[in-house]
């Protein structure tokens, strides 16, 4: 008790100094504060804009993009705020980037409808026939934000501000009070309709709108390379993903002789493989894709059974083995950490999340990117039904309507992928069993294949 | 003929003097309103503080906007009125009048007048009149150049303005009126000839006694009780012929629903519970 209340004392009297310097400073500056007072008042004026999109990553300038292309929402008046600096732009013929997306269908028809595909296509991608051809294909993050970078710098409704970060927010909280309001850092305070938060895991604007967010840390990191092949990759379109003891390690071809690797496993060995001297950590990457684990012996056999069933003998199942890595290209070992997140609502009266924002999976199936391009498709078709029906663009009443359409998308594939993630990290034999049975069993039944690769396709 | 029309020409320019003065002097002097309507008035004005609460019960009234606005939308459109390239903009109605007849708090008027048409709403509640100025002045001050509120009855409305309005609204008030055939009667006079009618409105029939009174007002609370009467409510075979008698030819009638589990109204293909209803006053025929 009395610990606190000397902690308490100490408070107030860091409160009393620190109170003190602020009005000594106060009355220091009140002099250039005469002398601004004209340019302060300015800045003071708050902006109004139909729409502010918190976030400029990938999925809120596609999201900008989309809305100046919309023919409904294009006498709306768009602001894109990013915290970063100015794009710098993408270099087509400079080394490959470590941050890569497998874009599906669905996001690959949505480039298409902005006008961003052509300029993807033209710089550099590669189809990666998993599945089937031109299904899906890497490519970097990069290059696609370069793509509808350029979009949204031409349309005239469009505004974007860097270095912009989000001070506090604030939303109007009953119906009748309208706008949504915002300050920057700087200083600088905007108000909407409808504020949209693209702004990742860590969301200013969803902790505003006050929703309920069901979150899991992995405990688990992703390290992200680009690697170099040797000559065994012939024309190196298949992506490889081995599920490991620790979490999935994936290879997603770039081009001929180089691929992308993303790699999940626990805290320490993601360190310890970042700091690895290069040849060092070609072979730890060789052995972890070619070593033998201890296996189960009944699941083993199980699986024999079950292929002796649908007629199959062993020897049509020969180990395929990935192509060998032969270099990791300079700096381009990078780690960031996993998790699992959703909120419990993506909308609320003048505000919107979208993407990271909303929900974040494990990389391990290449959705996460995905389903934020499918938000923004989501939403401009909300948003321009609402707005051609007389809907203020914050009106939840139509809002909802976003809300539902993702929410039938999305929860069945986070919880997909988040199952995935669960069964493979757990070495107890019945679940290595039924896991075994499973795989096999879709591997054997062509509808159910096809339905596992349809839903990974988007379609 | 001709001379039928002049003389009834003549008739309403005689009638409309004393009452144009009439109602510069006070609108308390209009008319007083029968019992029957004066309930239903009082009725509405009780609630006049929820009309714009999204989670009240005025909640289905709301969640009805995303099916009327495009069914009075696309209804104007069809009949060929509105310049081609405002078609799919968010100024479809830019310079279509419209009447709104028991506008209540506004909720249609707003959406309407944000597509850019000039709206004017009219309504028997002065509270709903005030709650619908109000929101209009403190939530939607850009659309105050377009949106007009008056509390008059639609029969002195429709001296003042005859003929003058590109389309009509009746959304959700025939079930509320005793004289139907006197509403209609005015609301069609202040129709421009080739504008529209729109009605939405309960069937007659025992689903939707079922589900709009029973269910809505007695189980589930959803909507007050004592909205809603059987003897109030009214067919649209019923809407039609009055109609007909009008020379308003009906062009389409919609069969809708509403899911209360996620307060939404959707398009069905019957016309059991309710339906939206458009009709096209025709020009003045010179035969007889």
């Amino acid at each position: 008790m009395l610990g606190v209340l000397r902690i308490q004392g100490a408070l107030a009297t860091a409160g009393h100094a620190r109170l003190l310097s602020a009005r000594l400073l106060a009355s220091k500056s009140t002099t250039d504060m005469t002398t601004n007072r004209g340019e302060s008042t300015q800045s003071a004026a708050t902006e109004h804009f139909d729409i502010i999109i918190g976030g400029g990553g990938l999925v809120g300038t596609t999201l900008a993009a989309a809305l100046a292309k919309n023919s409904t929402l294009a006498d709306k008046k768009v602001l894109l705020l990013e915290g970063a600096p100015e794009f710098r732009g993408f270099n087509p013929t400079g080394p490959y980037q470590n941050r890569v997306s497998a874009i599906n269908h669905n996001s690959i028809e949505l480039f298409k409808s902005i006008d961003a595909w052509t300029h993807i296509e033209s710089a550099r991608y590669k189809p990666h026939d998993n599945f089937a051809s031109d299904v899906a294909c890497i490519i970097e993050n990069d290059l696609i934000l370069d793509a509808v970078y350029a979009r949204v710098k031409e349309a005239p409704n469009v505004e974007i501000l860097n270095k912009a970060r989000i001070q506090c927010v604030r939303l109007p909280r009953d119906s009748n009070s309208n706008l949504s309001e915002l300050q920057l850092q700087d200083g600088r305070s905007f108000s909407c309709d409808l504020l949209i938060g693209a702004d990742g895991a860590n969301s200013v604007v969803r902790k505003e709108m006050n929703v309920d967010v069901f979150s899991l840390n992995y405990d688990r990191m992703g390290l992200v390379a680009t690697l170099e092949l040797g000559e065994d990759a012939c024309d190196n379109s298949v992506a490889w993903q081995r599920f490991l003891p620790n979490g999935p390690v994936a290879l997603l071809p770039l081009t001929d002789r180089l691929s992308s690797l993303v790699w999940s496993t626990t805290n320490e060995q993601a360190k310890m493989l970042q700091a690895l001297p290069p040849t060092e950590f070609v072979d730890a990457l060789n052995e972890a894709f070619c070593r033998q684990y201890p296996r189960v012996e009944l699941a083993d056999k199980a699986v024999q059974a079950l292929n002796s069933l649908f007629g199959h003998n062993g020897s049509q199942h020969q180990v395929q083995y990935p192509p060998r890595v032969c270099g990791v290209l300079d700096k381009s070992r990078a780690t960031f950490p996993l998790g699992f997140l959703h909120a419990s609502s993506y909308v609320c009266n003048g505000a919107a999340l979208v993407g990271d924002a909303a929900h974040r999976v494990h990389p391990l199936a290449g959705q996460g990117v995905n389903l934020g391009f499918s938000d923004v498709r989501f939403l401009v078709e909300s948003l321009a039904a609402g707005a051609y029906a007389g809907f203020k663009l914050g009106d939840k009443q139509h809002l909802i309507k976003y809300e539902r359409k993702c929410l039938a998308k999305n929860v069945p594939i986070m919880l997909g992928v988040h199952g995935l993630h669960t069964l493979y990290a757990t070495q107890f034999s019945p679940v290595v069993l039924l896991r075994s049975l499973g795989l096999q069993l879709t591997q054997n039944l062509p509808p159910v294949k096809n339905l596992f690769m349809r839903g990974a396709m988007g379609q | 003929m001709l001379r039928n029309a002049l003389a009834r020409g003549k008739l309403r320019h005689l009638l409309s003097c004393p009452i144009v003065r009439n109602s510069t002097r006070s609108s308390s002097t209009a008319k007083p309103l029968d019992a029957g309507t004066q309930k239903e008035v009082g009725h509405h004005e009780n609630y006049a503080s929820e009309w714009w609460n999204q989670n009240g019960t005025m909640g289905a009234l709301h969640a009805l906007n995303e099916i009327r606005v495009p069914f009075i939308r696309d209804g104007i459109v069809s009949r060929g009125n509105v310049k081609p390239g405002y078609v799919n903009t968010t100024k479809v109605l830019l310079g279509q009048s419209i009447l709104e007849v028991g506008c209540g708090g506004g909720l249609l008027t707003e959406h309407l007048a944000r597509l850019g048409a000039r709206v004017t709403g009219i309504d028997l509640g002065e509270k709903l009149i005030e709650v619908a100025r109000e929101h209009l002045k403190c939530s939607s001050p850009e659309l105050a150049s377009n949106v007009v509120y008056k509390m008059e009855p639609v029969d002195q409305h429709a001296k003042a303005n005859c003929e003058c309005y590109d389309a009509v609204i009746v959304s959700e008030v025939l079930e509320h009126v005793n004289d139907k055939v006197s509403l209609l009667e005015a609301s069609v006079r202040s129709l421009k000839p080739g504008g529209s009618i729109f009605i939405t409105t309960l069937n007659k029939t025992i689903p939707s006694w079922f589900g709009g009174v029973l269910l809505s007002e007695y189980v589930l609370n959803l909507v007050p009780r004592g909205t809603h009467h059987w003897d109030k409510m009214i067919s649209p075979l019923d809407v039609q012929r009055i109609l007909d008698t009008m020379n308003c030819q009906t062009v389409l009638v919609n069969g809708s629903t509403y899911d209360f589990w996620s307060n939404t109204w959707r398009w069905i293909n019957n016309n059991q519970m309710c339906y939206a209803l458009q009709a096209v006053k025709q020009a003045q025929r010179e035969y007889n």
